[in-house]
Formats: C-alpha cells, sequence, structure tokens
C-alpha cells in the first residue's frame, strides 16, 4: 500500500465533515462537533499505523456518521433541549447528507454562515479558516501572522455573535444573496491576498493561503446559485496570480517584482484556466473590480518581458478599477504606470492628488515613486529626500534592503 | 534474531492540539516507518493504546481513573520486531517520528527462557 494520503486529505476532510453534522446538528452545537470530529482524526491516526484503510477518505466519512450518533448521547446527556434535530430524521436522511453535492452544500452555507454582517469582518477570516478549511488556531495564526491569543479571541467572538443572534445555517436568497455574496468574495480575495502578499518566510502557507481561497471559490462556481460573473472573475485573478506564485520568490526565498521574475516559471495551466474564466466573467454589463483586477493580472501574463509590458492597457484598467474603488493605492500605482511609460508631467498629477497618510503602512512606497519621479526629472537632492523618508517609513527588511541599493545608485549619480 | 520491544511513551497527540494537517503528516511518517519495517521482514506485530488508564496500586488495590491529560507521559503504543541485537533496533527507532515531541522510544529484549 502506497503509504502517501492525498495531500491535505484530513484538513480538507474535517472542514467537510464540520460543515455536514453542523447541517444535522445546527451551528449551536459547532463546539461539540468540533471536537468529535478532532477525535475522528486523532484516532485514524493511531489507528491506521497498523493498517491504512483501502479507502481512507471513506473511512472517515463513515466515522464522521459514527460520530452522529456520539453527539445525540453528548447532547442528551447535557439534557440539551435545544436539539436541532428536524423530525424524522433518520439514517437515510442523514447519509444523504453525506452526498459529494451535499458535502458541498454544508461548505457554502458555512462559508455564508464565516460571511454573516452580525460577524465583525475581522473575525471572518479567521472563523472560514477554522471551520470550512481545517485549519488549527496555531495555523491560523502563521498565515495571518498573528498571535495565537488574538486568533483564539476571534473565533470565540465569531460563535458567540452566531450564537446570540441565533444564526441558521443556509444560503441566503435573493437581494440578501448578493448582499452576503459581496462579503463572502472579499473574505476569499482576503485570503487569497493573505498568501500571495504574506510576509511569511514559509512558502507552504503561502501556497496553503492560496489554494484555499481558490477551492472555495471554486465551490462558489460549482453551485447553481452562486454562479455569478464576479465569481468567475474572482476565481480568474486568482488563477492568474497562482499562475507566478512559484517564481515570485528566489531560491534565497526572497520576493521578486515583476521585472525580476523568470517568466518561464510561470504555470501555464492556470493562465488557461483563467483565461477560460475570464470568458465566463464577462457575460455580464456590469464588470466587478475583480474583473479589473484579473484583467490588469492578465496583461501582466500576456508580456513575454517585462519590457513588452503594455502599460497603457494596464493604465486603462486601472482608471475603470479606481472609478469604482477610488483608493489611495490605485493612484499610486497608476502614478508609478505613467513613468514606466515615461509620461512623467501624468505621473506628477497623480501624486500631487495623494497625501502621505492617505497611504497608511504603505506610505514608504509613496516616497519611493517621488525618488522615482525625482530621480527621473534629474532633481536628484530631492530624490535621496524622499528615498530618505521612504527609508524612515518602511518595516519590511527585504524592501528595506532593495530602497537602500536605490539610494546608493542614487548617491553616485 | 532475537525478539524485541520498542515501546512508546511520552505525550498523545489527543493533549497536543494537532491540527488534521499535522496528524496528517504524522501519520504518514508512521506509515513510512511501518511499510519499511514490514518490507524488511521483521515487524512481528504492535498496537496504539487508547488514552485512557485504570490504574491498580497497593495491597489495597486502590483503583484509579485517568486519562493521559492527567499523568506526566503515557505507554502510547509498541511494535515488536525481530532484530539482531539492540544496536540494530536502535537503528530501526531512529525513523521514529515523534521524538519533536518529546517522546522517548524504550527498546526492551523479549526475555526467552532457556530450559
Amino acid at each position: 500500500m502506497e503509504p502517501k494520503l492525498i495531500d491535505h486529505l484530513f484538513r480538507h476532510h474535517s472542514g467537510k465533515m464540520v460543515s455536514v453534522l453542523t447541517r444535522i446538528f445546527g451551528l449551536q452545537h459547532l463546539d461539540i462537533i468540533e471536537d468529535a470530529i478532532q477525535d475522528t482524526f486523532i484516532k485514524a491516526s493511531l489507528s491506521w499505523r497498523k493498517e491504512q484503510p483501502e479507502y481512507p477518505e471513506a473511512w472517515l466519512t463513515k466515522a464522521a456518521k459514527n460520530r452522529v450518533l456520539d453527539i445525540f448521547r453528548t447532547l442528551k446527556a447535557q439534557k440539551n433541549n435545544s436539539l436541532h434535530i428536524t423530525q424524522g430524521t433518520d439514517a437515510i436522511a442523514i447519509n444523504e447528507l453525506f452526498l459529494d453535492s451535499e458535502i458541498e452544500d454544508a461548505q457554502l452555507r458555512m462559508i455564508f454562515t464565516a460571511c454573516h454582517p452580525k460577524l465583525d469582518p475581522r473575525d471572518r477570516i479567521s472563523f472560514a479558516l477554522k471551520t470550512v478549511s481545517g485549519f488549527s488556531i496555531k495555523e491560523i495564526a502563521s498565515a495571518l501572522l498573528t498571535k495565537e491569543a488574538t486568533i483564539k479571541k476571534r473565533l470565540l467572538r465569531a460563535r458567540k455573535a452566531i450564537k446570540s443572534a441565533n444564526l441558521q445555517f443556509n444560503i441566503p436568497q435573493g437581494k440578501d444573496l448578493q448582499e452576503r455574496l459581496d462579503s463572502v468574495l472579499e473574505v476569499l480575495y482576503l485570503i487569497f491576498n493573505e498568501g500571495f502578499h504574506s510576509n511569511s518566510k514559509d512558502q507552504l502557507i503561502r501556497e496553503d493561503l492560496c489554494g484555499e481561497a481558490l477551492r472555495l471559490c471554486k465551490l462558489l462556481l460549482n453551485h447553481q446559485q452562486t454562479q455569478f460573473p464576479e465569481c468567475y472573475a474572482l476565481f480568474a485573478l486568482m488563477c492568474f496570480h497562482s499562475a507566478r506564485l512559484e517564481a515570485k520568490t528566489n531560491v534565497n526565498n526572497e520576493v521578486l517584482d515583476l521585472k525580476q521574475q523568470d517568466r518561464s516559471l510561470w504555470h501555464f495551466p492556470l493562465i488557461q484556466l483563467g483565461n477560460s474564466m475570464m470568458y465566463k466573467a464577462v457575460e455580464t454589463k456590469e464588470f466587478s473590480c475583480y474583473h479589473y483586477e484579473a484583467a490588469i493580472a492578465a496583461e501582466h501574463l500576456k508580456a513575454k518581458t517585462f519590457e513588452d509590458t503594455n502599460w497603457n492597457k494596464i493604465l486603462h484598467w486601472y482608471k475603470a478599477l479606481y472609478t469604482l474603488q477610488p483608493m489611495a493605492s490605485h493612484l499610486l500605482t497608476m502614478a508609478v504606470i505613467s513613468m514606466q511609460t515615461k509620461d512623467y508631467k501624468i505621473a506628477n498629477t497623480y501624486l500631487k492628488q495623494l497625501k502621505p497618510e492617505d497611504l497608511e503602512q504603505r506610505v514608504y512606497l509613496y516616497y519611493a515613486a517621488k525618488a522615482d519621479y525625482y530621480a527621473e526629472t534629474d532633481n536628484f537632492d530631492e530624490a535621496l529626500l524622499q528615498i530618505d523618508l521612504a527609508l524612515d517609513a518602511v518595516t519590511n527588511t527585504l524592501e528595506k534592503a532593495y530602497l537602500l541599493k536605490k539610494k546608493e545608485i542614487l548617491k553616485s549619480l | 534474531m532475537k525478539d524485541f520491544m520498542m515501546i512508546f511513551v511520552g505525550k498523545e497527540y489527543v493533549d497536543l492540539g494537532m491540527s488534521p494537517e499535522e496528524l496528517q503528516s504524522r501519520m504518514e511518517k508512521w506509515f513510512a516507518w511501518g511499510a519499511k519495517m514490514e518490507q524488511a521482514g521483521i515487524l512481528k506485530g504492535g498496537e496504539a493504546l487508547t488514552p485512557q488508564i485504570r490504574r491498580i496500586t497497593g495491597k489495597d488495590r486502590t483503583v484509579t481513573d485517568l486519562t493521559s491529560a492527567e499523568v506526566k507521559e503515557i505507554v502510547g503504543g509498541f511494535y515488536l520486531i525481530k532484530a539482531k541485537d539492540f544496536d540494530a533496533v536502535q537503528e530501526i527507532a531512529n525513523d521514529f517520528p515523534d521524538y519533536d515531541l518529546g517522546n522517548t522510544v524504550e527498546i526492551r529484549e523479549i526475555m526467552v527462557f532457556d530450559q
């Protein structure tokens, strides 16, 4: 027997089973459910030492079904009158809930629950990663570069909110669906970005988060009720970015920007998948910010070399994005793009619209862009001043090294 | 060849709050180790033990029920293997997956009673 199991089998299965059991017992029993599922995996990890089952996934599902009875007993022992089983739920009905399509349905319910407006936006990602994705508190903390205690607090708060609002475990309908979907997409987008832009040294964590976001987004696309153009657009965006994930760091685990990346390392099948998703995404009159971000990412991927990049087109998409999302960081990017095309005057008009405080932690990028602008327009003294401001504001060591290098070059001019 | 027992002592997974992902990766190491011994034809048996303990001590036969969480360490399981000597078993025990948890392998020889 092959000793190796499918990657992440336990983690994924945990998310599936927690969702299905929650559908059976209701959200108010989430604690008991999570403990019971955890118990299944511990038992599997011990008893499989002796003999690995022929179909591990089926074994785990069967074990989870058996947990249904355990949970029944636990709840009965607690004399819990709030037991939420519908009348006449019998063995057959429970079996049906463990069918693949029903498991996906249950997971979607969990995602939509995680994104319910009653939950604090800061708690949504942690709650989703814990329940739907089977991450532990420790894993969430290291993925989000946050303390374990903070994650624990967020999870507690999320559960409290669910209980006190007595949330139902379902996918909203009609107008509610559209609103909730926006928050679901935002959470998936943030999970993906945590992975893609992570400062974590651990490449695995980055890949895990990106993979998880893709997997959850795919659940939306598999479900008839949630096949919206913006879901396809977000999926396409994730494909395009993921295609570059491997090329994003060098062997020393240093982050490489687009200019330095080895484009032959880009993952072509993902680009193709992203393209085919884009065809579905554009079957709409109204584009979302994900549409524009995907278009921008696609444009970068089209260029065979950095010099081949069609900056005019990218600027065009950024302008469209900026009208939807008037964010300072977009303006800054537009300024940087204009410098790529040597349109320094236009770059300056964008820079002038910005105030340093608009950029928050990214303010060093603003100063760095200004330094570039002054250097390109031969005002080296001012450029040096801006670089020093950037150096004062930067926290990331890699970025700092990059800025210091720039400063040396400027000084030698 | 002689018969030996490798006894695993230490902390239980259930008390360490391991994630499904960690459990899977540990289990895969156990698979690999077991498969290696089996291929070498030296594996004679083994069991994993549940974390419940009923302890009976003293002439009064005092009974205490405990779980792994209440004791400093617990015997988690064992393997029975055939090997030439202690050194050979030590070599095999190198692949024990849980040293990083602070867990221990105790090697004991099965006593053979020559008449």
